[in-house]
This record gives C-alpha cells, structure tokens and sequence, in this order.
C-alpha cells in the first residue's frame, strides 16, 4: 500500500494541535512508515507551493478557526486537494475560543477593527506584508467546507487523535494501539477502526456521554449555594466540582477526555463540544446549576445569580459558532 | 413598526396558568391574539432549552406561567422554575435578547382577569421592542 499524503495546517488557532500531533510520542516514528507529509508549514516549513505542486492529498487535519481571507482561502484550497477532511482541535471543529467574538458584545469592537484593516488595505507600504482581511465573524471550518471527521478537544487527547492518525491515515494496521481509545468510542466506530474500513462521514471521535460519566468525582445530593471561581475552590480529589459551587461544564460537554481536567481540580471547560443529547450547552448549564440553587426566595437567588460573571462566554467557551441555539449558523454538509 | 405583531410562546402550567387562560377564554376576556399557549404540566419542566429554542425557531418574546410559589400541583416544581429564570434572563440578555422578552409570571387558576392583562401587557411590551432576530454574523 503506498504511503498516505499529509496536510496539517493550523489557521486561526494556538498551533497546539499540531504539537498534539507531534505528541503522539514514539508513535510518531510509526506514523512515518505509513504517510509523507506533504505539506506542514509549522514544522516542516511547507510554503503554499508546495501544496499546488501536489495533485492529491489523502487526508488534512485542519486545526484553528476561520477568523480571515487567508484562513478561508487555505480551508478552500486544502479541501478542494483532500480527499478526506478533519477538523482538529476545538476551533476547527467548534469555532473555539476566537468564536467568542461573535457574542453581541463584541460587535462595537469587531466594526473598530474592521475598518482599521479596511484603512490599512487601501494604503499598504512599500514593502510590508499586508495583513489579510478579517471575517465579519469566526467560523468553524464546517461552516467553510465539508468536513469528513472531527477531533474536538483543546488540544485534541492523544488517545483519539492516534486513533483518527490510525483509522483515516494508517488504517488500523496496528489495531492493538488504539484499544484505549476504541473502549471509549461509540462501538460501531471502535470497530469499524479495529477492522480497517473507514468510520462514517461525520464521525466525532470521542465518546456519546457526558465527561460526568467518566468523571472519577463522587455525586451526592447537588446544591448550590455559593459561586466560586477555579482558585476559590481547589480539591484534588473527592467530590463533585459543581456541588462545590465551581461552574464545571462536565454535565454537558461530550466525554472522551476521561475527566482529565476534573481528576485535578479544575472545573470542565467544554472543549469537546455538547453531549449528544444536550440541545444546547448553555441552557443546559442553566438548567444544571439554576435548578440546584439552594433557596427559595426570589431575592435570595437574584443575589446569587448576580455574582456569575460572563455566563455566555462560560457556557459556549468553545462552540459560539456552531452549538449556541440562538447565534449559530448552519455548516455545510 | 405599527402592523409589527409579535409572537409570543406561552408555557403555562396545566394546574394554575393554563386554567387561568381557559377562564379568560370562557369568560371572554379581551386578549391581544400574540400568544402561543403550550401547556406543560408543570413550570418546572420548562428547560431552558425550551426557551432557548422558542427564540431560535423565532419567538418574539416567551412567558412561562406558573402556579403561586407554595401552590405548586408537585409541591416544588415551579421553585425549580423560579431559580432557574434569573440565571436564564442573564444568558439571554448577555446573547442580546432584551430583558422583558423573557418573563415568568406566577398565575392562579383564579386569575383569569390578571392573565388577560399580562397578555395585553406583555403584548404591547414586546411590540415596542420590535421583531426578535438573533445577531448571527454570516
């Protein structure tokens, strides 16, 4: 079988997916015998070029969200060269972080911004590089292009992306690897990955549940009575983080993780998208937390309600664009 | 923005509001023909997804009526109701629904002349608040 072409590129984003990517440890010695990297402009230093040099690609990971021209441009070009397209990471896959731009808020701040570059176009210096234009708005690339797979997270775990590497780029030759990550995928694609064939389109490569599932936390009696922010509040072990009265998301963000950022102390931030079943994260959380509140008088809950800071950038940290019932926009299918 | 009609969901409680509504209907009350009624069986069961979605599927504006706190038909549905609306109120307006869109009432069943003055109010509130279109950025 001939070796798969790679693309990995990161628009609009931290680039620590592709340092997940690179994380993958010693497996990456075994990801060369199965795939050359065609085009990686962050660690083999690939220009554009070389990508119009290549006729075909097997499979990009795209990471980072669509925040400019340039970002649009480089998701069109590598779909139209790819045959299979992942979205890596939570921005690619979700909006991300940068999405939150798209909160009403941000729109006094995004039209400033809009014109200083509009400004900066109409006269660029001699010899500067001409910054690209912004979006009105972020994008997660599913609302740009097609996208085959996705691989949420921030960054992407190691265990599913070596999964995604083996199943799309590998084809589960070494199946024996991936068996931490196939215990927590849905079966249907745990096996489809064991046995070699490719996942169904659309496949999300982490678990169906909510991280409270795998969380290791003990649950008891949940009622809230006191906001508190992740340095208020720290416990290492024991209960469960949102009857502590930290706001942790684990109730309504997909599993896959293992609980890796509640086993520590830290309340769940969402980066691997909704649950399946969830409608929408943010009521959701309402839902969680309002209903649990401690009190029975009107003003009593009021007072608590007040000291929550910034519930829609909580609640939607990472899926503004594509997950908030009211202010998504539908992807391309 | 004077031939502007606002749509307006109505969830209200099987027990209290909705019983409320039926008698102003029966005892013809005058309403302004904006609302929606869904009857649920209890505030308490409205999730905010409900909510949530109402303004995404393009509601203008969402009441979910409920019995008296202490009245509630399942001793504590509509308290649940009750701590969830100013947490859900705050969501909404960070994401740029005006408050006033969103409101929980408590209606007893007897209530029938309040519920129909609610309606009218919350009719005329939204209206001059004009359509309801969330800021999606294409």
């Amino acid at each position: 079988m001939p070796n798969k072409k790679l693309a990995i590129f990161t628009a609009t984003g931290c680039r620590a997916c592709e340092n997940a990517i690179l994380d993958i440890h010693y497996q990456v010695s075994s990801l060369a015998r199965f795939a050359d990297i065609a085009f990686w402009p962050y660690v083999s230093g690939s220009q554009w070029k070389d990508l119009e040099a290549e006729d075909r690609l097997d499979v990009c990971f795209f990471s980072g969200a669509i925040r400019t021209g340039a970002d649009r441009e480089a998701a069109l070009k590598l779909r139209e060269k790819s045959r299979i397209m992942v979205a890596c990471g939570a921005c690619a896959a979700f909006g991300g972080m940068p999405g939150l731009i798209n909160l009403p808020q941000g729109s006094t701040e995004r039209g400033q911004l809009q014109q200083t570059t509009d400004k900066g176009q109409q006269s660029p210096e001699d010899g500067k590089p001409e910054l690209p234009p912004l979006e009105p708005g972020v994008s997660a690339l599913s609302q740009i292009v097609k996208v085959d797979y996705f691989v949420p997270g921030c960054p992407p775990t190691q265990n599913f992306l070596w999964a995604a590497i083996q199943s799309l780029v590998c084809n589960g030759q070494s199946p024996a690897r991936i068996s931490f990550a196939a215990a927590r995928l849905p079966e249907a694609i745990s096996q489809a990955i064991a046995s070699g064939i490719l996942p169904p389109g659309g496949t999300l490569f982490a678990g169906e549940k909510a991280v409270c599932a795998s969380c290791s936390r003990v649950k008891e009696e949940k009622r809230f009575d006191a906001y508190k922010r992740p340095y208020e509040a720290y416990e290492s072990s024991g209960r469960c983080l949102l009857e502590q009265g930290l706001v942790c998301q684990g109730i309504t963000t997909r599993e896959g993780c293992g609980g890796l950022c509640t086993a520590v102390g830290q309340p769940c931030r969402g980066c691997f998208g909704k649950a399946e079943a969830v409608f929408d994260p943010g009521a959701k959380m309402v839902s969680a937390i309002g209903s649990t509140f401690d009190s029975e008088d009107a003003a009593e809950i009021s007072a608590l309600v007040d000291d929550f800071v910034d519930l829609a950038g909580t609640f939607y940290r990472y899926t503004l664009p594509t997950q908030c019932a009211l202010l998504s926009k539908p992807s391309k299918d | 923005m004077s031939d502007f009609e606002p749509k307006i969901i109505a969830f209200l409680c099987n027990w209290c509001a909705y019983v409320a509504a039926d008698t102003a209907g029966i005892a013809r009350y005058k309403q302004k023909p904006n609302v929606r009624v869904i009857r649920v069986l209890c505030t308490g069961m409205v999730d905010p997804s409900y909510v949530l979605k109402a303004f995404a599927a393009g509601a203008d504006g969402v009441l979910v009526g409920g019995c008296h706190p202490g009245d509630c038909h399942y001793i504590s549905g509509n308290f649940k109701a009750m701590r969830r609306a100013p947490l859900l109120n705050k969501l909404l307006e960070e994401m740029g629904v005006e408050s006033g869109r969103f409101r929980l009432e408590w209606i007893a069943a007897s209530d029938a002349p309040q519920y129909a003055e609610l309606v009218n109010r919350m009719s005329d509130e939204v209206r001059s608040l004009g359509p309801f279109s969330p800021s999606i950025i294409e």
